[in-house]
Order: C-alpha cells, then sequence, then structure tokens
C-alpha cells in the first residue's frame, strides 16, 4: 500500500515558495471571509509546514471551521491568497476571487473529516473507504458498464488497498457493516480512513476526538502521530481538547474572532496573555 | 398598435387569474417548501363547482336581472372558496402532513398523485369533454362610453378585476398585519423557532392550505364567469402558469407572484395572438427553465418572511 | 510501475480479446456461479430460476395453448404478447429512470422525452418520412424505396447516442439546481419535446449568409399531430423474422433480450465505483464532493445514461408498433414510469422489474378486462380502463404515505427513508437491526471478490453493536459543515 504521493511529485509545475518559507505544505496570506456583515476570518497569514502537525484554536465561533472550509475550497475567501503544496487554490477572476472546486482541491492531496461525522451511513465501511480513492480511480462509465479487465483488476486493487487502510484503523472486521451501525469511536476512525483514502499530503481533522473519553482520545493522539511517523502526512487538526492540542502539536495557532492572536510552539503559546484572555475572558491575564 | 393594447388588456385579464392561483403556490412553497402540484387541479375542481352551482343550481343566464345576478355570483364566489379551502385543507391533511418529515422529494410526489386523483375525479363525474356556460354579462364595450371602439374592454374583463384586485388587496393585508399573518410569516422563516415560540405550526400550515385553497376557489369562479369553460385537465396546463409566475417573482414572495401572473398574463395572450397558441405551453415552460436555470431566486427575490 | 507488475498477473490479457476471454470466463462460469448461489440463497435462487423459466417461456406456452382456455381455468386474464412486449419496453424504462432517480437520488419527471426521442429516432432513420430522397441500408425494404431505412440494429445505438446526448444537454445547465426545482425543469423538458415534435409540421424559413440562400416551403419534419408511419420493425435477417404487433411472441423475446441488456449494464454500473460515487451523492452530496468526487458530472453521468435507456425503449416501441405520434409522450407516461420505480422498489432493479411487469398488466390487461366486465354488467357506470389513473394517483399518494420504499426495497434506500420518516432513533435503531439479522448470511458472499454476477446488495453488518449514547444518527439532519 502506498499512501501519499511522493513528495516533491509536483514539484515541476510549483511556482514555488520563498526559500525563506522554508518547506511550506499550505501557505495563505491575508485570508478574509465576510458572511454579509460578520467577518468570520479576517486577514490570516497562516503556513503548514511539510511533515508538520499544527494545531489551529480558539474560542467557539472564532472561525476555524470557516478557515478549513476555505482551504478545501468549500467557501470562496473573500479576499487573500491560499496555496496547497505550491499551487494557488484560489484564482483571481474578473469578478472577484474563485475557489477550486472541493473535488479538485481533494484531488491535489486534501483529505479531511467532519465535526459532524459526516460518513454515508448506508453504506458499509468498506464502501466507504473505496468512495474516497474515487479521485484515483481511472476507470470510465463504459468499463464499468461492460466489466472491462482493466476495470476489474482497478476494482480489486481499490479493494484491496481499502481493507489495507480499515486495518490500519483497526476495523477490517467491521468491513462489511453500515457506516452507521457503528459506534461513535469506529466511525470517527473509519473517518480517517475515508480520507487517507484520497491519498492526501494533509489531512484535516476537524476535532478528531470530540465525544471521546479520556482512553478513546490517548488511542486517537498515539493513532495522528503515528500518522505522520507511517505516512509522512502533514496534519491541521482543530481540537478543542488542549491536552491533545499540546502533546502532539509542534505548531498552535490561536484564532479569536477570526484573527491571529498567536501563532508558535504550544509552550509559547500557552503563557501567551492574549490567548489566557480569549479563554478566560478579559482581565484573566493580569490577576 | 391597437392589436398590441388589445392583446394587452387580454394578457392583463388573463394575469390576474393566474395571480390567485400563483399565490396559493407561493405560500405553500414558503411555509412548507413543497411545490404543491395539485394547486392547479384544485383551481380546476373549483371551477367545476363554480359551474355546477351557476349552471344547474342558480341556473343564471344573460337574462336574469342584474340584481339577483350580482347577490348569486356573490354567494356562488363564497361558496367555492370555502369548499375549495375545505378541500385544500384536507389534502394537505392527508397526503402531506404525514409526510412532514419525510425525504423533500416525498410530499412533492404524494402531489403529483393527488393531482391525478382530482383530475380523475372531474372526469369521472364531469366527463372528458370541454363544460361550458353561457356569457352571463352584456357584451357591450365599456370603452365606447369614451368613443373607443378599436379597442375592447369587455364586462367580463372589468369583473376579473373587481374579483382579483380586492382579495390581492385583503391577502396582502392579513398577512401583513394579522397575528395569523405573523405566525405564517415567522413559520415561514423558521418553522422549529416558531414553534418554539408557541406558534401551532401544524395549524399555521393548515391556514396556508385555507387561504391558498380559497383563492384557488375564487380563480375557479373567475375563470368560468370570464372564459365560460373548463375541463377535467384544465389545471395542468393553468397550473404550470401560476407555478411559472411564483418562480419568476421569487417563489415564496407574495408581490413577486403577482408581478409573475401579470407578466406570465402577457406571454400568453402574446404568443397565443401573434406566435401561435401550440407554441404556448413550450413558450412558457421554456421561461419555466430559463428562470430557474439562470436567476433561481427569481425577478424581485425569495422572502415571505421578510416582506409578504 | 505498479500497473506493470499486474499486467503479468492479468489472468484475462488486454484489449477486445481480454475483455472477450473475461466474458468468456463470465459466461462458462454461469453453472458454477448457480451452483454457488443455490447453495447459499437456496430458496431465492429455486423462486427466481422458477420465475425465469416461467417467463421465458410464457410466450410460447401462450400462444400454444394458454390463450385459449386461459379464460376457463384462471380467474384473471393472461397478458397477451403485446401485452408482455410493453412489460419488457417499461422495464427498459424503468430501469434507466431508477438509475436518475434510484441510484443516483434525482428526480426526473419528464423522462418520457427522452422515450420520444427514441421512438423519433426510429421514425426518423428507418420510414418513407423523408419521401424524396431513399437511403436503404441493410434493411429489409426494396432497393430504391423512398424514405431512410436502416436497420433496427444500428437504430437502437443512434438512440442511445440521442437520449443520452440530449440528456447531457439538459443536465448540464440544471443539474446544479435542488431536487424539486431539478423535477420541475425535467418536467418541462419532458412537456416541451412532444410539443415541437408535434408543431414542426410545417416549417418555412429562408435566410443567405453570403452568396448561399437556404430556405424552405411548408417542410413537414415531424409529422405533426400524425406522426410518422409506417416505422420498418426489426428485422432479422438470417432467420427472416419481423419483429412487429403481428409477429406473435417473436417482439417478446426481443424485448427480452435487450431488457437483459438493460439489466446487465445497469447492474454492472450500480457495482462500479460510478455507482458508488451515485450512492454517496444521494446519501450526502457535500460530503461525496469533499472526498473528491466531481459532483456534478456524476449526476450528469446518471442523468445522459438514463436517458439512454429510455431512447433503447423509444425506438423499441416506435418499430414494434410500427408507428409513433406526440400523443404517445405525455407527462402521464413520465408518471407511470416514475410509479413503477417507485411501487417496485426504488433503487433495486429487481423491485422495479417487478414494478414495470406489475403496473403494465394493470394497465394493460387487468384494467380492460375489469372494463369489459363492468361493461357488461352496468352499461352506463364509467369504465375504469379510463380512469387508470386515478388508480395510479391513488397509488403515489398511498405509497409516500406507507410504504415509500417499495415492494421489493432497496435495503439502502428503505433506511434512509425509514430515517427521515421516524422521528425517533429507537425505532431507526430496530428497523436497521432487523435487516441486519436478515442480511447476516449475505455478507458471506461479498466476501467473495470473484462473484461477477452474484446478485446480493451491498450487505449490511454481521452484528449490530447499536449506538451508544453519542451515536450520531442525526447526522443527516443536520447540514452543517
Amino acid at each position: 500500500m502506498s499512501l501519499g504521493n511522493p513528495s516533491g511529485q509536483t514539484a515541476a509545475n510549483t511556482v514555488g515558495p520563498p526559500a525563506s518559507d522554508g518547506d511550506v505544505l499550505v501557505r495563505s496570506r491575508g485570508v478574509t471571509k465576510r458572511f454579509g456583515g460578520l467577518v468570520a476570518v479576517n486577514n490570516v497569514d497562516f503556513d503548514i509546514p511539510r511533515g508538520s502537525i499544527v494545531s489551529l484554536i480558539g474560542p467557539n465561533g472564532a472561525g476555524k471551521t470557516t478557515f478549513f472550509n476555505m482551504i478545501t475550497g468549500f467557501y470562496t475567501p473573500t479576499s487573500g491568497e491560499i496555496e496547497f503544496d505550491g499551487r494557488p487554490i484560489v484564482m483571481k477572476r474578473r469578478n472577484g476571487l474563485r475557489s477550486l472546486p472541493p473535488h479538485e482541491v481533494a484531488a491535489l492531496g486534501i483529505g479531511r473529516t467532519f465535526q459532524n461525522i459526516r460518513l454515508f451511513g448506508t453504506m458499509t465501511a468498506l464502501d466507504n473507504v473505496r468512495l474516497g480513492a474515487n479521485v484515483h480511480l481511472k476507470s470510465r462509465w463504459w468499463d464499468a458498464a461492460l466489466r472491462t479487465p482493466g476495470m476489474l483488476r482497478e476494482e480489486a486493487e481499490n479493494r484491496e488497498s481499502s481493507m489495507d487502510l480499515l486495518r490500519l484503523v483497526n476495523l477490517e472486521d467491521r468491513a462489511h457493516a453500515w457506516a452507521r451501525s457503528l459506534p461513535y469511536g469506529d466511525q470517527r476512525r473509519l473517518e480517517i480512513a475515508r480520507a487517507l483514502a484520497t491519498k492526501p499530503k494533509l489531512l484535516l481533522l476537524d476535532e478528531p476526538t470530540a465525544g471521546m473519553n479520556a482512553s478513546e482520545t490517548r488511542d486517537m493522539t498515539t493513532f495522528i502521530r503515528r500518522l505522520r511517523a507511517d505516512l509522512g502526512l502533514t496534519v491541521l487538526l482543530i481540537e478543542h481538547d488542549m491536552r491533545v492540542v499540546m502533546g502532539i502539536s509542534d505548531r498552535v495557532t490561536v484564532l479569536d474572532y477570526g484573527t491571529v492572536i498567536a501563532e508558535g510552539t504550544p509552550t509559547d503559546v500557552r503563557r501567551n496573555p492574549k490567548v489566557i484572555e480569549a479563554y478566560l475572558g478579559r482581565g484573566a491575564a493580569d490577576t | 398598435m391597437d392589436q398590441v393594447i388589445q392583446t394587452f388588456i387580454i394578457g392583463l385579464s388573463n394575469g390576474l387569474i393566474f395571480a390567485l392561483v400563483a399565490l396559493g403556490y407561493t405560500l405553500v412553497y414558503g411555509i412548507i417548501e413543497l411545490i404543491n402540484f395539485a394547486h392547479g387541479d384544485l383551481f380546476m375542481i373549483s371551477s367545476m363547482i363554480a359551474l355546477f352551482l351557476i349552471a344547474t343550481v342558480f341556473r343564471l343566464s344573460a337574462a336574469t336581472p342584474v340584481l339577483e345576478l350580482v347577490g348569486v355570483i356573490l354567494l356562488v364566489i363564497a361558496v367555492t372558496m370555502i369548499v375549495s379551502a375545505a378541500i385544500n385543507v384536507a389534502i394537505e391533511r392527508i397526503a402531506y402532513r404525514p409526510l412532514r418529515h419525510a425525504p423533500k422529494l416525498a410530499p412533492l410526489i404524494s402531489a403529483i398523485g393527488v393531482s391525478f386523483v382530482l383530475q380523475n375525479i372531474a372526469n369521472l363525474i364531469a366527463g372528458p369533454a370541454n363544460k361550458s356556460i353561457d356569457n352571463l354579462f352584456p357584451t357591450t364595450n365599456l370603452l365606447s362610453a369614451f368613443g373607443i371602439t378599436t379597442i375592447a374592454v369587455t364586462f367580463q374583463q372589468a369583473f376579473v378585476a373587481m374579483v382579483t384586485i380586492p382579495l390581492l388587496i385583503a391577502l396582502t393585508w392579513f398577512v401583513d398585519k394579522t397575528r395569523q399573518g405573523r405566525a405564517m410569516r415567522a413559520t415561514a422563516q423558521d418553522p422549529d423557532t416558531a414553534g418554539l415560540m408557541g406558534v401551532d405550526v401544524n395549524r399555521t400550515i393548515a391556514l396556508t392550505f385555507l387561504i391558498g385553497g380559497a383563492l384557488a376557489g375564487a380563480a375557479g369562479v373567475v375563470q368560468i364567469l370570464y372564459n365560460n369553460v373548463t375541463v377535467y385537465n384544465l389545471g395542468f396546463r393553468f397550473g404550470l402558469n401560476a407555478f411559472t409566475s411564483a418562480v419568476l417573482g421569487g417563489i415564496g414572495n407574495l408581490s413577486g407572484a403577482v408581478v409573475g401572473a401579470l407578466v406570465l398574463g402577457q406571454i400568453n395572450a402574446f404568443s397565443d395572438r401573434f406566435l401561435s397558441a401550440n407554441w404556448t405551453n413550450a413558450i412558457v415552460f421554456a421561461v419555466l427553465i430559463a428562470v430557474l436555470v439562470f436567476k433561481p431566486t427569481g425577478l424581485l427575490g425569495q422572502q415571505l418572511a421578510d416582506r409578504a | 510501475m505498479t500497473t506493470l507488475v499486474v499486467k503479468d498477473e492479468d489472468p484475462y490479457g488486454h484489449g477486445i480479446g481480454g475483455w472477450l476471454s473475461h466474458v468468456g470466463a463470465v459466461i462458462f462460469g454461469i453453472p458454477d456461479t448457480y451452483r454457488r448461489e443455490l447453495r447459499l440463497h437456496r430458496r431465492r435462487t429455486i423462486a427466481l430460476t422458477i420465475m425465469t423459466v416461467i417467463l421465458v417461456t410464457y410466450p410460447i406456452l401462450n400462444s400454444a395453448f394458454l390463450a385459449a382456455f386461459s379464460r376457463n381455468v384462471f380467474p384473471l386474464p393472461l397478458p397477451d404478447d403485446t401485452t408482455v412486449t410493453l412489460m419488457m419496453i417499461f422495464g427498459i424504462m424503468a430501469i434507466g429512470l431508477n438509475i436518475v432517480a434510484g441510484f443516483a437520488g434525482l428526480l426526473d419527471l419528464g423522462y418520457v422525452a427522452f422515450y420520444a426521442l427514441g421512438a423519433y429516432t426510429a421514425a426518423f432513420l428507418a420510414s418513407p418520412h423523408w419521401g424524396s430522397i431513399s437511403v436503404v441500408f441493410l434493411a429489409n425494404v426494396p432497393e430504391g424505396f423512398p424514405g431512410i431505412h436502416l436497420p433496427f440494429w444500428i437504430i437502437v445505438p443512434l438512440a442511445i447516442i440521442v437520449a443520452g446526448t440530449f440528456g447531457a444537454l439538459l443536465g448540464a445547465p440544471t443539474l446544479r439546481l435542488r431536487g424539486d426545482y431539478l423535477a420541475i425543469v425535467t418536467l418541462g423538458f419532458g412537456e416541451i419535446v412532444p410539443v415541437v415534435f408535434r408543431n414542426l409540421s410545417d416549417v418555412t424559413f429562408a435566410f443567405s449568409l453570403g452568396p448561399i440562400s437556404i430556405g424552405a416551403q411548408h417542410l413537414n419534419l415531424t409529422g405533426g399531430s400524425l406522426g410518422i408511419n409506417p416505422i420498418d420493425a426489426p428485422y432479422l435477417p438470417f432467420a427472416n423474422v419481423t419483429f412487429n404487433a403481428s409477429a406473435g411472441y417473436a417482439p417478446v423475446y426481443l424485448g427480452m433480450f435487450l431488457l437483459l441488456f438493460a439489466i446487465l449494464i445497469a447492474r454492472n454500473l450500480e457495482r462500479s465505483r460510478i455507482g458508488r460515487a451515485w450512492m454517496a451523492i444521494r446519501e450526502d452530496e457535500l460530503a461525496a464532493e469533499m472526498m473528491g468526487v466531481n459532483t456534478l458530472r456524476t449526476k450528469l453521468l446518471a442523468f445522459a445514461l438514463g436517458a439512454s435507456f429510455a431512447g433503447v425503449a423509444g425506438s423499441l416501441q416506435a418499430s414494434y408498433l410500427g408507428a409513433t405520434t406526440s400523443d404517445f409522450f405525455t407527462f402521464s407516461t413520465s408518471i407511470l414510469v416514475l410509479i413503477m420505480v417507485i411501487l417496485g422498489g426504488i433503487g433495486n432493479i429487481w423491485g422495479v422489474l417487478l414494478g414495470a411487469v406489475a403496473l403494465t398488466y394493470v394497465d394493460k390487461t387487468l384494467l380492460p378486462y375489469v372494463g369489459q366486465q363492468v361493461q357488461q354488467i352496468a352499461p352506463s357506470f364509467p369504465n375504469p380502463a379510463q380512469f387508470n389513473f386515478l388508480l395510479f394517483g391513488l397509488i403515489l399518494v398511498a405509497m409516500m404515505r406507507f410504504r415509500p420504499e417499495g415492494f421489493l426495497p432497496n435495503r439502502q434506500r428503505a433506511a434512509e427513508l425509514a430515517a427521515h420518516t421516524q422521528a425517533d432513533v429507537e425505532a431507526k435503531v430496530d428497523a436497521i437491526g432487523a435487516v441486519d439479522i436478515q442480511a447476516e448470511t449475505e455478507a458471506a458472499i461479498e466476501a467473495d471478490p470473484s462473484a461477477v454476477l452474484d446478485n446480493t446488495g451491498p450487505p449490511p453488518g454481521q452484528d449490530e453493536t447499536g449506538p451508544d449514547a453519542r451515536s450520531p444518527e442525526t447526522i443527516d439532519e443536520e447540514r452543517d459543515l
């Protein structure tokens, strides 16, 4: 099984970030998103170094998920630039900005999970994962209609690699269970397996430990670390559980009211008075 | 030029009848996001009821004394509106309410079923042929009083305006100013919140069907007295026009539905007159598709809740 | 580089030859597949076998002796050859509409348009309609006969292309619309197409482009309200069989042959990456898009492929009946096919097939028979055969209320519909649990990837853990991210 394209595969057609940026997988500059009068994300500069685990934290409504949705092409920023792996996700058009459609962003190598799990409930766990690999399958409708040997071969391979992914998340014995019949923790892991099937370079996890107990949370943390170690993935995390955030992140970015108020290593961020204020209310930092 | 003006007047009368039916579509869509496919057929049933009352029960004719004529017509309008409203509420109860939490397309499919049922009931009772009555109004040209003879406005056309315009004003007042009207607007915006705020959502939805049904009832009477003819499958063509009106004006938007209906009335009249009646349906459908594809919010936007 | 390795292991080789050897392996594997089916699902396989034998032999038996004494032996009339042929035609349509409505979850209320396009493709290319020219190609008419005459076997692929193309043309701008708007747009298209065929019987136009002037006077493009006839019947050259309405049971087998193809293609599509993408879109379009599915394109594919099935049905219908007019293609036909799909079980090929057979029987044999009986007893009573759509309308309303998943449901669709109609989570879990137990044994077959012709659906879990307190059963209701 191979997960993730060899890094630098797309280097040939890369504009290339400035050398000073190091090896940056996601680069955003001045990203702003307005909904009517509400500014959900305000002028955010945000880099994700390749191979790192980065957490995006902040109080509810700080704009974390909105930012996620802009990286995946679901929302188009009101202004700003987003680059992924050296390729722009947001393009300038005559009548304003235009994002790549989400399925093209997924094909570029961004996989994601959802805050409220969004599995295909009445498809089997295996088919959920196989769906994730859809973007890399080459057989066309006539192959499907006539069941050509190439298509059968591809399906068999897809099945095998999907089973491998289920094995990776310890769900191989539930492969034929409907996704929605699985217990909550299994669903969370199945969602990750589905995202991995898209062969991402960047994995976006939206509150992966939400609703989990302490031991489940520990397992998930170990698992996320393994994803980076074994598969060389870059991970962007939205998380509320500070133990998780502090435990696995290389860098932490704090959003409040759509603005980046702090950025740095977990230790830096934990000491930052602005962060304490944002979480505990004004005045808390002074006492 | 006279031809154009004459066609415009015909289109205006058509449009006013469309408006009454279009409001039924737009009210229901605004509240429960259902394309009430059977609404056009309810209008057809109303026209059948009106025909039955006028021709069989009261035996009106052009020779009926004016006072009696006016009185009986008002009575027919009232009775038809009540019956039509009752039918519409019953339909909602039987065919749509049990599907309140079903996938969105289920009530639409159910509505198509109701549409076929209504059509075939009418066919069963009235038969497949056109049913018509004699014109009850004088045939003089109202404009001849002003010395105009090349363009005609008939009593029938004046009658259309006299029935529809007060109803449109009354509806606007009801939705804007009354408590039930506010409940309707609240439900349209967010049924769950409205329910929490003490609005009886089921009652409000039933009320919406009641009003839509009553308007369709009035439209049925106007249809019979204006065009003097009805047939069991009239509702399909008419419903199509009315629904297109609602979409054109921004579905859920009451004044939009009226504006859309007036535009559709003109499209029908001009297409019938200058192209061919054979093409009118296709043109109306083309307009409908074009609006849905290019401007699905309609010309005036969708906003039952914001501005009724 | 991985592909190179696998190519060496490919048992079938490449290209057409490889595919043919694969098809050969499947066909020669049928006995084995059948034995395995018999072992795993004994009762169902036996029932299916008996049904197939009855279906295949019915037309011959019917013509041989059933028709002669059926009225005396059976309480209800048996369908004649015409009705059975229509069952096949409607079966093809139901399977096509099922791709659109069942697999991809798109409501198409104008499906009849593609049926009409198929029929008129046959009418234009195999009739004396274009009387001023003569093109005869491999057809069963004398050389120099006026009009274009292509054989049915060429017309079918052309009808597929025409209907599929129009499906794509209609779908491209409209598939972004929400479900109910899409339904209305398709309805509009379904109304416009017959109107165009009805009205383009007297076309006069003239325009000039530089030195070239093009024009025509009173050109009859479509035959108007009279339609086009006679249309050449399908003809099998070597066996010298003509499949027309007076050819007894021969057309039944032609219909059966095409229906078999339709079933095969639809099943293959269902169990491919495209089928999975359709189901994902049906369940959660946004999540599918986020997982890299080009949802617009995938829906367009469903639309175009579904339309092409109606094209086949239309060309068969027109060639078989030998005539076509725009009056055949009304909104009620679209709805009739929709009812077949809903009645049988939306999403399940065998279900919609059952719906097509049952409804065609009711419409073409049972109601006329009942009508006849009623007329004998009470001549003034309305004839039930004329009020078939009263019954069908009631069926639609009742089905939506009491059994939206149909009588032979697709398990997945049934669960989706149940999840929406039953408010409390408990009931949902019970329903799924019940299905699970029934499906337990079926998981075994899916574990065997070589099963090419097996007809099990995707089996749900072998065991049911049940949701814990935090089970996100309500995710379908939440549309935010």
